[in-house]
């Protein structure tokens, strides 16, 4: 308890506003371990208070309205607590698939690894895990994981290289992309790359 | 086709086998499309794709597209896809999945992919050959476009609604077998990651993920069937009971906004599409 003139709820507020906060800007903000664990106390807290009224409670006058509304309080912390932790795997599913599905991208990236906590990064893992079951299905024909923002118009495409990434094979042979060379290559071969930001698409 | 070398020949003939042996059907017989089996189509194809591309400005005039949306009857496999693709991801619950057709597409794919890199490995082959295993590429690699969308949408679903799937038989029935492994893994997962993360360390009597305290929403996120969609008729349909005495009779071509609910039926035998 931090201050004495706080309400009910008071926390669980603040940790959805991170969320909406989220949303709006449309980023991934740090997860709060601080504010998610002062909740839990907080949930422990009023447990402790309903049982002591539970036990004082008399038979003959029905649950007293103090009963009533630590209990209110209680559904709607651990639903904002869920809500948080909901709002914030959507988010990683996004990064994921904004990604082509490449999970090493992420986990390697300090900023991001930062944000995240240790059961989101377990989480990751096991999502990755299966849907690439699920490609498994498609891996004769196409890659599901590839970017479906827009239609392909052309086979080859320019791209400058931003980021060195290596020796990539593609059709033509394997090419050594290195920072600021331009290339024509076939979209299929590359288009991961793009996708992951090493390669840019020169219009 | 006034080449007649050996390497030309079989370039033809291995088309043609790779042609007759898909289920379009009736569209063989003409002289040239032969070779270029998922091109013949290309022009209804095109239009569907730019209206995919700019699928909001495909939605706010859906009157002026209406008249090339009309699908016939004898439709291509591709464009049957298409539809469902449009349907899918209009439409806020899931359809049911169209594996034959699929299946059939994705062979299709493999094939056309496999003839188009035995041919391009022909050294003899002619300028005007080279085009066309070009345009067989490319339209290779639109067709898979469509295919990527409509699982993704699925899958989009399919996450959003895990816990809902496996607690519904009926939804179960319009999935596939991948389909329903993957909700089943991910019903799953975000359990447990809401128990490791939240509910493992609250006290006994608070750690259920399924309590239903009144006056808040449900844990489970259903479909909202409510949910209003565009849709368009493709032939006369049977008059739409909104209530006792409202009932809309959509005739061929028309277009109408309605809550998803009403036109479920309709969408399901084909009579109209959303759009």
């Amino acid at each position: 308890m931090s201050t004495d003139t706080r309400q009910f709820g008071d926390l669980a507020t603040q940790l959805v506003m991170e969320s909406r906060r989220s949303s709006q800007t449309d980023a991934l903000l740090k997860y709060n371990d601080s504010l998610v664990r002062s909740l839990l106390r907080e949930q422990r807290d009023l447990e402790r208070a309903a049982e002591a009224l539970e036990a004082g409670m008399n038979e003959f006058q029905g649950p007293p309205p103090a009963l009533l509304i630590i209990q209110t309080a209680i559904s709607r912390n651990k639903r904002c607590l869920l809500a948080y932790h909901s709002h914030r795997i959507d988010r990683l599913r996004d990064l994921y698939w904004a990604v082509g599905g490449a999970l090493p991208h992420i986990l390697n990236n300090q900023d991001t690894r930062s944000k995240l906590s240790p059961h989101e990064v377990d989480y990751l893992r096991q999502y990755n895990s299966s849907v690439m079951e699920f490609r498994s299905e498609f891996s004769h024909e196409l890659d599901i994981t590839a970017s479906i923002t827009n239609a392909p118009k052309d086979l080859h495409v320019l791209v400058h290289v931003v980021r060195d990434c290596g020796v990539i094979q593609t059709e033509l042979g394997s090419i050594d992309f290195q920072k600021g060379q331009r290339f024509m290559v076939r979209r299929a071969d590359i288009e991961h790359l793009i996708v992951q930001g090493y390669l840019e698409e020169v219009s | 086709m006034s080449r007649s070398s050996v390497s030309a020949m079989d370039w033809e003939a291995q088309f043609k086998a790779d042609t007759s042996t898909s289920i379009r059907s009736g569209k063989n017989g003409k002289s040239r499309t032969g070779a270029l089996a998922l091109d013949s189509d290309n022009e209804d194809q095109d239009i569907t794709m730019a209206s995919a591309s700019e699928s909001n400005s495909a939605r706010a005039r859906p009157v002026s597209v209406a008249p090339e949306l009309y699908i016939q009857e004898d439709e291509s496999p591709l464009s049957q896809l298409t539809k469902h693709w449009m349907n899918e991801r209009h439409a806020p619950d899931i359809l049911p999945a169209q594996e034959e057709l699929l299946a059939s597409l994705l062979d299709h794919i493999r094939r056309q992919s496999d003839a188009v890199q035995l041919l391009r490995g022909e050294p003899s082959a002619s300028e005007e050959e080279h085009i066309r295993i070009m345009l067989v590429q490319m339209e290779v690699e639109r067709v898979k476009f469509i295919v990527r969308s409509y699982v993704r949408t699925r899958l989009f679903k399919i996450e959003k609604f895990a816990r809902f799937i496996m607690t519904d038989a009926t939804i179960q029935t319009r999935i596939t077998t991948a389909e329903r492994a993957h909700a089943s893994r991910h019903a799953h997962l975000t359990d447990r990651h809401f128990h490791n993360s939240v509910l493992q360390s609250l006290p006994e009597t608070q750690s259920h993920l399924d309590d239903t305290p009144i006056f808040m929403p449900p844990m489970i996120t259903k479909p909202d069937e409510s949910r209003p969609v565009f849709v368009h008729a493709l032939r006369d349909c049977p008059p739409i009971r909104f209530h006792e005495d409202l009932t809309l009779e959509m005739k061929h071509g028309h277009i109408s906004l309605m809550p998803f609910s009403f036109i479920e039926q309709l969408l399901l035998r084909g009579y109209v599409e959303l759009i």
